[in-house]
């Protein structure tokens, strides 16, 4: 058995989109951005097996899909189907690929052609394979996904559905060709509630009864659970972490896999949640260099260990280093607060702390901060970075590796890379004194 | 006790359409009191916006209440005019947070310049005056003071959305009616969103009207809930005796139809059939053919709001059943009871 290789493998795969190529950018031989959509994703999805990816919108989950069903060139790595690479396919390759591989997309409003009836619909994937016996495919699939009786619904057009029957429709199409593969794509996120868990019951049921796998993609991990066994969870195009969905929602490893479990509503108004720390929305996914994605947002960044600081003053300057690495330091608006004084370094620079930081700080810290402060000040930002890093650089600038447990949990972030194991997001107060 | 902030008593809503009448709110009643979150569930075509849009006179041109009475600090405002409700209520009383904040800003105005445009009409504040309220809004809701003079489109859609919820706050207003303001955003955005309205609630002591399908939104933000059904408000209580201690079918089965992440192997709830196509007013329970526990008496007349027997003075619910239905929908489902369990126990683990 262990020879056989997984259904769907992907292997580091990249897609990355060029931003503002210009004509005023290609005569100024300017180097185009590159958002970077898809960044070095690998996962595997076994037979009979149902994966979720989940993150926030914008996070790439979407052109993740779009690029497995070759909607998007890829820009690096590699998709293996059945242990062939999508890369090397004939196109009777492809097309017995798009054939087994199907998608249901987020909005059942709009992937309906509104001028085909259902049976239309649902026929003309049997046309384009080639495939027979039209007329009783349909019927049948329409039984499963549970449109009784199927001639009440031959007939109708999209626009006599409501959003649920329009759902079922794009899961019956999908299914018509008996795939191997479903990716659903938020299927029901547009849906009413009490629609939507009759959908989410539909489609775990067709994992379970005809041994279909599926990736299931979507930003809202209470309904991740009722499809999915494992779940990967993406943040600006990296997968951060990927563990069993019931360990996931129990003992998030990930400090963005923690935020997210933490800020899912819970329908109980006796239970006692307490609200976000989070701040802020991820940045563009432009030209994001190494490190870690999440460094900016994250709770429980890892100073050196050279240094004693509490982890909300070391948050400030990793914050200020970035605002002063990207000349993004507001020098006019604090210099407007001051009524004058602009002689006076001392001044300049203290306006500048009380404006960027709440924070005391005491000893070496304190002093490299003056310093780099009064070097920003007399015009010399370079000086002022290369200070602070020197001194406050942090290890989350690089890039983590994943590291996998014997349970086969992975988790890409630096507090596991260096043998942390104990996760201090919950305790800032110890986590300030290592 | 104190004056209510509003009331909605007995509200019918109707719209004039080619193929006739059709009621959208049908003897909706409740009441918000100050510093109270109230959240308004239900199925999308339940009523739920056509029941706020009318508080603040914002029906299409063609819906009209057509009986009923809304009290504003005790005095009706069902007949005021455009020209009173602009004068006395909008933006100063009562603001509005609408679902997409994408298309509520002026992309040709900085945030700032819609403020003063709102502010020198409403109120006798000078420009500077005006633009250190918008700087202290900004703040609360986790905006740079300083990105007042942006335009909408320097904002991610997050902090538009954060940006129409400053303006909304702006004058002080006693009310916010917000719909589905956080439904197009993600769970931390969201979470982040609720974060300053509760600060804004402790702060200034806002009332919040809260339109949402998110029952659990509702659960974890709001004091008081109302869940409504084709038009008609099945059930309307505390968050608590409506959690704890539900009486309407719909109003259980709804809330058991969402997923709880604190319980991923529980079966989802499912409702079964539609609402009856809205019309003329229907003289029987609109959720007859949905439910269950359904008797000749539920086709014959239609349910009335009434008062529920338990600590909750405020409880109603409209169900001729509603004394046994949950109680029969519990014993119909024998593993609730020990799921109930479970819940419980991961509750004291947090």
């Amino acid at each position: 058995m262990s020879d056989k290789p997984p259904l769907l493998e992907i292997r580091n795969l990249k897609k990355y989109f060029e931003q503002n190529s210009g004509l005023l950018d290609m005569l100024l031989r300017r180097e185009p951005n590159h958002v970077q959509a898809v960044d070095d994703v690998s996962l595997t999805l076994e037979e009979n097996e149902s994966i979720a990816v989940i993150g926030e919108s914008g996070c790439g989950k979407t052109t993740l899909l779009l690029t497995l069903i070759g909607l998007h060139e890829m820009t690096g790595g590699d998709i293996i189907y059945k242990g062939r690479p999508v890369s090397e396919f004939t196109s009777a390759e492809w097309k017995r690929y798009r054939r087994n591989v199907q998608v249901v997309f987020q909005d059942p409003f709009n992937s309906l052609d509104p001028k085909m009836t259902i049976e239309e619909t649902l026929q003309e994937p049997l046309k384009i394979h080639g495939i027979g016996d039209r007329k009783e495919r349909v019927r049948n699939v329409l039984e499963h996904v549970e449109l009784n009786p199927p001639e009440k619904y031959l007939r109708r057009k999209p626009r006599n559905l409501s959003g649920g029957e329009k759902q079922r429709v794009s899961i019956a199409r999908a299914l018509i060709l008996e795939p191997d593969i479903i990716l659903a794509d938020e299927p029901v996120s547009m849906l009413d509630v009490s629609t939507q868990a009759a959908v989410l019951r539909k489609m775990k049921d067709l994992i379970e009864d005809f041994g279909v796998s599926m990736i299931y993609i979507s930003h809202d991990l209470s309904t991740v659970s009722y499809i999915s066994d494992v779940v990967n969870v993406m943040y600006l195009g990296r997968i951060v972490e990927t563990a069993p969905t019931d360990r996931i929602l129990a003992e998030p490893k990930h400090p963005y896999t923690e935020a997210l479990v933490s800020a899912v509503p819970i329908p109980d108004p006796n239970h006692d949640r307490e609200r976000t720390r989070m701040s802020g929305a991820p940045r563009d996914p432009v030209d994001l260099g190494d490190g870690c994605r999440f460094r900016d947002r994250c709770p429980s960044v890892i100073p050196p260990d050279t240094i004693e600081i509490e982890q909300e003053a070391y948050r400030e300057i990793m914050e200020f280093r970035e605002l002063l690495e990207r000349d993004e330091i507001a020098f006019e608006r604090v210099m407007n607060t001051l009524s004058g004084s602009f002689s006076d370094d001392r001044k300049m620079a203290d306006a500048i702390r009380e404006d960027y930081f709440t924070h005391e700080l005491t000893g070496e810290n304190n002093a490299v901060l003056k310093e780099a402060l009064l070097a920003f000040v007399n015009e010399k930002p370079e000086v002022a970075t290369e200070r602070l890093r020197k001194r406050f650089e942090s290890v989350c600038e690089t890039s983590p590796r994943t590291v996998e447990d014997e349970d086969g949990w992975r988790v890409a972030c630096h507090h596991y890379d260096h043998g942390v194991t104990e996760m201090q997001i919950d305790q800032p107060e110890t986590a300030q004194s290592d | 006790m104190t004056e209510p902030l509003l009331e909605v008593d007995d509200l019918t809503v109707q719209y004039e359409t080619e193929s006739g009448m059709i009621t959208a709110v049908s003897d909706a009643s409740f009441v918000i009191n100050e510093g109270e979150f109230f959240g308004l569930a239900g199925e999308s075509g339940c009523g739920k916006s056509t029941t706020a849009k009318s508080i603040i006179g914002g029906l299409d041109s063609n819906g009209q209440i057509t009986s009923g009475k809304i009290r504003y600090r005790g005095t009706e405002i069902q007949d005021y005019t455009e020209k009173q409700l602009n004068e006395e209520l909008r933006w100063k009383e009562i603001a509005w947070i609408p679902q997409s904040a994408m298309n509520s800003l002026d992309p040709l105005q900085t945030i700032s310049e819609q403020a003063v445009e709102i502010g020198t009409v409403h109120t006798d504040l000078s420009k500077a005056e005006l633009r250190e309220k918008l700087k202290e809004m900004f703040s609360i809701v986790g905006l740079q003071e300083s990105r007042i003079n942006d335009y909408p489109h320097q904002f991610s859609g997050g902090m538009q959305q954060r940006a129409v919820i400053a303006l909304a706050l702006f004058l002080e207003p006693s009310l916010i009616i917000a719909d589905e303001p956080t439904t197009a955003l993600d769970v931390i955005m969201q979470d982040q969103i609720f974060k300053h309205l509760d600060e804004i609630k402790a702060k200034l002591d806002t009332s919040l009207l809260l339109i949402t399908h998110d029952i659990s939104v509702i659960f974890e933000s709001c004091e008081t809930v109302a869940i409504m059904h084709a038009s008609q408000v099945a059930e309307y209580g505390t968050v608590n005796a409506v959690y704890d201690n539900p009486r309407h079918p719909y109003a259980f089965m709804f809330k058991a139809a969402f997923p709880d992440v604190r319980e991923p192997d529980r079966e989802l709830e499912v409702i079964e059939g539609y609402p009856p196509q809205l019309g003329e007013e229907i003289g029987f329970c609109s959720f007859v053919d949905r439910c269950p526990w359904a008797t000749e008496e539920c086709r014959e007349s239609a349910p009335e709001l009434e008062a529920v027997a338990d600590d909750d003075p405020i409880h109603v619910a409209s169900c001729f059943r509603k004394e046994e239905a949950y109680e029969l929908y519990q014993s119909e489902r024998p593993t609730t009871e020990s799921q109930d369990g479970i819940a419980a126990m991961t509750n004291e683990d947090d």
